[in-house]
């Protein structure tokens, strides 16, 4: 139906977004003869603003809560607190937060969780792996490990406080195979690597879910042709289903990174509270408190800045990988 | 082959394991909540003699986890309804109608993806106080709606796209406004991925503690995951009453996991193959 790309549709620039869709004109043209014209106005009117209404309430809301004061709280982040209040104050704030043990162990943290990483990643690959090579009750398997996934951090929290206490059943289950008892909780360099340990537990089932949404992608001729090739297991997952889900792997990468560095104050708050001796502290817990306990609003915002700032560099690697990946193919 | 037959069972083992200790956790937080004190002090981990539902009942009763749970549901139930309302909206603009600045919003959307709730929490906090929104329903609720919406238009838009432009074009040819498009077309062929993006959004609100502590400060408008954390200041010498609380917690998400797995799965896996 070649109609109505002509001269109707072409207007001036000055109209704004507003702009009627391509196709509203085709359909004008080819059903609404028996209108009056002024109605045929009137509607013209409405569907021209139509766009905008309907997206309206969510560019308001994007733009007033969550980009205006991304730029609000950078501003805020070269402002004093205190005494100080509302004076420009340069990069006093963030000198401050390279003098701040805490903060430093924080960012100390957050390079702990990058090489914590692979690890986070190939648990969830590796049974995902299993579950797709259909091993005895993979079905079974797959909703359970999906399981905590679901759950809050503050439940699952709670639960592991009870769990990792020290005279609690974990480290019962320890001394029956005569292990000595390990204070989870309360060693200063043992608790981070607790937390994370709990974060991963409490997380595997969300990255095992995207890697099998993953592999129904893979070719299983491939996974055939390497069977009668004799390939064994770790040549399969090697030369086959690596490089078969690069893609994915890459998603589950960043966004497991991105879960480390934002969905953990659940966890902290309950189990922690940053302790013992500020050892579990991360960026976005440091925040908190410096926002919340101690009045710091100015110096919480340069934290925040320090902590977008990284999830950017997160977030530029992943698109440059998958622009690298995309021109292999 | 044998080998290989065998090689999968010798995976199963400890698959089996990490199955075991995916569960237990839960099972033994029920299995305390069951318990009196005494029989908690004397052996934590013998299975309750019979199930004290006086615990949970105390927990419900007393500790205010009523009141707590109550404030959740009013406004996880709120966010979620605006969040599929604006959401459906706004994907339904951004995948079928062209306008100018389309490409804008769309992008303007996907960067809100990136801006975690930690980088804007105090610009965020002083906006809500400076209009009065701070420690109210409405003021959560929008917290909520704005933090959880990018991704809500993200998923939206990418269903709709599967529309094909057809059908939208009978729609129009039938007398249909754009709204009567929404309306009639957009909404009941959204229902699967409203369904499934619906649910992720009452996890992620649901489950939420950061967001309601900053921007609900008082204790009367505490919700559910805050309840709990206040809970172990004063249950500290009573872990039982403690369980409780944490299972009231933690059984609506059980009871949504066990009906709706496949919608939650469903939610997580159109985020990645299609980011």
């Amino acid at each position: 139906m070649p109609v109505g790309r002509s001269s109707p549709s072409v207007r001036p620039a000055d109209t704004g977004r507003a702009e009627g869709a391509g196709f509203e004109q085709r359909a004008r043209h080819g059903g609404t003869g028996t209108h009056s014209r002024r109605a045929s106005r009137a509607g013209t009117a409405a569907e021209r603003l139509a766009p905008l209404v309907l997206l309206a309430p969510a560019v308001l809301i994007i733009v007033f809560l969550r980009l205006w004061p991304l730029l609000l709280g950078v501003n805020f982040s070269f402002t004093g607190d205190g005494a100080r209040n509302g004076t420009a104050v340069g990069f006093d704030n963030y000198l401050e937060l390279l003098d701040d043990p805490l903060f430093r162990t924080a960012l100390g943290n957050v390079g702990l969780l990058v090489v914590l990483l692979p690890v986070a990643v190939a648990i969830p690959g590796l049974l995902a792996t299993f579950i797709y090579l259909r091993v005895p009750g993979h079905r079974f398997y797959r909703s359970v490990y999906f399981f905590p996934a679901v759950l809050s951090p503050v439940i699952v929290g709670a639960i592991f406080n009870l769990i990792l206490a020290f005279d609690g059943p974990f480290n019962a289950v320890l001394g029956t195979i005569g292990l000595g008892p390990v204070d989870w909780l309360g060693d200063p360099g043992v608790a981070i690597f607790t937390v994370v340990g709990v974060q991963i537990w409490a997380t595997f089932g969300m990255a095992l879910v995207v890697f099998l949404a993953g592999f129904s992608t893979l070719d299983p001729a491939l996974l055939d042709a390497a069977r009668v090739d004799g390939a064994s297991l770790p040549q399969t997952v090697w030369h086959v289903i690596i490089p078969g889900l690069s893609r994915t792997i890459q998603f589950v990468f960043v966004t497991t990174m991105i879960g480390m560095l934002t969905s953990m104050f659940g966890l902290l708050y309950v189990m922690t509270a940053g302790g013992p001796e500020g050892s579990t502290y991360l960026p976005e817990f440091y925040i908190w408190t410096q926002q919340g306990q101690m009045n710091r609003p100015a110096l919480a915002s340069a934290a925040s800045t320090v902590l977008f700032l990284i999830m950017l560099v997160v977030g530029l690697a992943q698109i440059s990988v998958l622009r690298r990946s995309g021109g292999e193919d | 082959m044998a080998g290989r037959r065998l090689g999968r069972w010798a995976a199963s083992v400890p698959m089996a394991v990490l199955a075991l200790a995916t569960i237990y956790p839960l099972v033994f937080t029920t299995n305390v909540a069951m318990k009196t004190r005494r029989e908690y002090i004397l052996d934590r981990f013998s299975p309750a003699d019979s199930p004290h539902l006086e615990n949970v009942s105390g927990a419900w009763n007393s500790v205010g986890m009523a009141r707590y749970f109550a404030n959740s549901v009013v406004v996880v139930t709120c966010s979620v309804f605006l969040m599929l309302l604006i959401g459906s909206m706004a994907g339904f603009a951004l995948s079928q109608l062209r306008f100018r600045g389309s490409r804008v919003v769309f992008l303007g959307c996907l960067a809100a993806l990136f801006v975690p709730f930690q980088v804007i929490m105090v610009p965020l906090a002083r906006v809500m106080a400076d209009t009065g929104l701070i420690d109210t329903y409405p003021g959560l609720i929008l917290a909520y709606v704005a933090q959880f919406l990018p991704f809500t238009i993200f998923l939206m838009t990418s269903h709709y796209r599967t529309i094909p432009a057809e059908i939208v074009h009978a729609a129009r040819i039938d007398g249909n406004t754009t709204y009567g498009v929404y309306r009639r077309i957009m909404i009941p062929l959204g229902v699967p991925a409203l369904l499934s993006v619906g649910i992720l959004d009452t996890l992620f609100c649901w489950n939420d503690v950061l967001i309601s502590l900053v921007m609900m400060p008082s204790a009367e408008h505490r919700t559910l995951m805050v309840g709990v954390t206040s809970l172990r200041g004063q249950y500290s010498d009573d872990i039982p009453t403690f369980a409780s609380g944490v299972l009231i917690a933690a059984i609506p998400v059980l009871l949504i996991y066990l009906f709706l797995q496949r919608q939650i799965a469903d939610g997580v896996t159109a985020g990645s193959t299609k980011g």
